[in-house]
């Protein structure tokens, strides 16, 4: 059998990224995939080694610059966790409020970049954009800046929420929930889309628990695994949210995963500013030093939009001795090459698409 | 929970037994005085985590693939081997995959020089 071996990226407008694959194809059918990465390592472990704490926040918001405030939030509670600070009850629900409204904008980004791979430039990746940029422009007034936030600080934030931030989420969410269903019409109607996406890159659940993916991935394979409701944080146990999952394992089932989120981050911002507590939310002051650390390894998991970010910490008293990070996309990317045996080559940049990897969290 | 080198093999398979169906992560951490090796293992259904430390000297670095037990260990083996130096015995891919680092040391080492000029690496 003659294989044809075709070279894809490192800088190709569907890699989302600097990613490198090498598909070997017979016909037009993928046999096999070397996915090569590494191309935008810049070694954030290495760095904050040799960094204080409160020093490494802007490193970690770049790892995933489409969700930097989780990942943001997942370094100050890893180093929270060795210091030993509690964070104050009202900083926990204004962390829940900017954390799911960061996955709204994640997952708006997402579906206009999903848009623009199956060929719908100028609507969907238009119409995912624009209402993306509202949701930023909250974060923005929340946080003061657009897009890398530096909001956290050990025990809680930098400044409360603004006056007038609940009537103006508010308002940005009654209009999210009319846009959802039309997202759905326009996308689901459309048989471009769902020739690529219903029945391709089919993951079945032992493989996806075997390839150790995580996220909507996971769940789109029938694993209804969520670290916010079974290793819950903060005041997630408190709120009242389902965990989405789909048993399909397709590409349609990770589209459909992600929308049905978007739904349930709604609910949960809506419910978190009613339910909040009065009180101080402001964290301590960065200084030249900080309390010393107590616990020597700390290890401390969040959902972040693109699934389940680890952070194993061993912590000198003023600075990290080693942080290692599990990026989800890491592995998600990894899982590829199994997923993509088989598909069409036109289909492959559906699958990458779904699997929705920052290149700058795979190669950290 | 520590576990010697010799013994991770058969306590994988029996945690494997356990339900213990998924790997979270393996990531190693330079001690100096040993390299020590960490398995992060769950059960998805018992929602339980388990962290397997494997202590390793650093004149003797080397440790059996578990990608017969987890298929997800493929890429954290090969940064381990990258990043660490540790040999992964018992597999095949070996082509660095993140930092492409071919001088002298490993990059996560605490011996690791930042300022020596670039030497290959034998």
């Amino acid at each position: 059998m003659a294989l044809t071996r075709i070279n894809i990226g490192p800088v190709h407008p569907s890699t989302h990224g600097v990613l490198r694959l090498v598909v070997d194809l017979d016909g037009d059918t993928v046999v096999d995939v070397d996915t090569r990465i590494g191309f935008l390592h810049r070694g954030v472990e290495k760095l904050v080694e040799n960094r204080k704490y409160m020093q490494c926040p802007p490193y970690m918001e770049k790892l995933d610059y489409a969700a930097p405030l989780s990942v943001d939030e997942l370094f100050v509670a890893t180093v929270e966790k060795a210091l030993g600070i509690e964070v104050k009850e009202r900083a926990q629900y204004i962390r829940v409020v900017l954390l799911e409204l960061q996955r709204i904008a994640s997952h708006l980004l997402w579906l206009g970049t999903t848009c623009n791979d199956l060929g719908q430039l100028t609507t969907g990746f238009m119409w995912a954009f624009m209402d993306r940029d509202l949701v930023l422009r909250l974060l923005e007034e929340a946080t003061g800046s657009r897009m890398f936030y530096v909001n956290m600080r050990l025990g809680g934030l930098v400044r409360d929420l603004p006056a007038g931030f609940d009537e103006h989420a508010n308002k940005l969410l009654d209009y999210l929930e009319k846009r959802l269903p039309r997202y759905e019409r326009f996308i689901e109607k459309n048989p471009v889309f769902i020739e690529r996406m219903k029945g391709v890159g089919i993951l079945s659940k032992e493989d996806a628990l075997d390839l150790g993916v995580t996220g909507q991935i996971l769940r789109a394979s029938g694993v209804d695994y969520d670290v916010r409701k079974d290793n819950t944080y903060y005041v997630y146990n408190k709120l009242h949210f389902s965990s989405k999952h789909a048993v399909s394992g397709d590409n349609f089932a990770r589209y459909k995963v992600r929308m049905m989120e978007i739904g349930e981050s709604i609910r949960l911002v809506r419910e978190a500013l009613r339910t909040m507590p009065e009180g101080d939310a402001v964290g301590m002051p960065v200084k030249l030093v900080m309390p010393n650390a107590k616990n020597r390894i700390s290890i401390v998991s969040r959902e972040v939009p693109r699934g389940e970010e680890l952070m194993y910490l061993v912590a000198d008293p003023q600075s990290a001795y080693r942080l290692s990070i599990r990026a989800p996309t890491f592995i998600n990317l990894a899982a590829l090459r199994h997923i993509a045996r088989g598909c069409r080559i036109a289909d492959l940049f559906a699958i990458t698409s779904t699997l929705d990897f920052i290149m700058a969290d795979v190669d950290r | 929970m520590k576990v010697d080198r010799e013994n991770l093999h058969s306590k994988i398979e029996e945690m494997k037994k356990n339900g213990y169906d998924y790997l979270v992560k393996i990531t190693a951490v330079d001690y100096i005085k040993s390299v020590q090796l960490i398995y992060i293992l769950r059960n998805t259904s018992a929602l339980k985590d388990e962290v397997l430390e494997v202590d390793l000297d650093p004149s003797d670095l080397y440790v059996h693939t578990i990608m017969n037990y987890y298929k997800a260990a493929d890429w954290y083996e090969r940064e381990l081997a990258e990043m660490f130096g540790v040999e992964i015995k018992g597999r095949k891919a070996k082509r660095l995959i993140l930092a492409k680092w071919d001088g002298r040391g490993y990059p996560l080492r605490k011996n690791f020089a930042w300022n020596e000029p670039y030497e290959k690496r034998e």
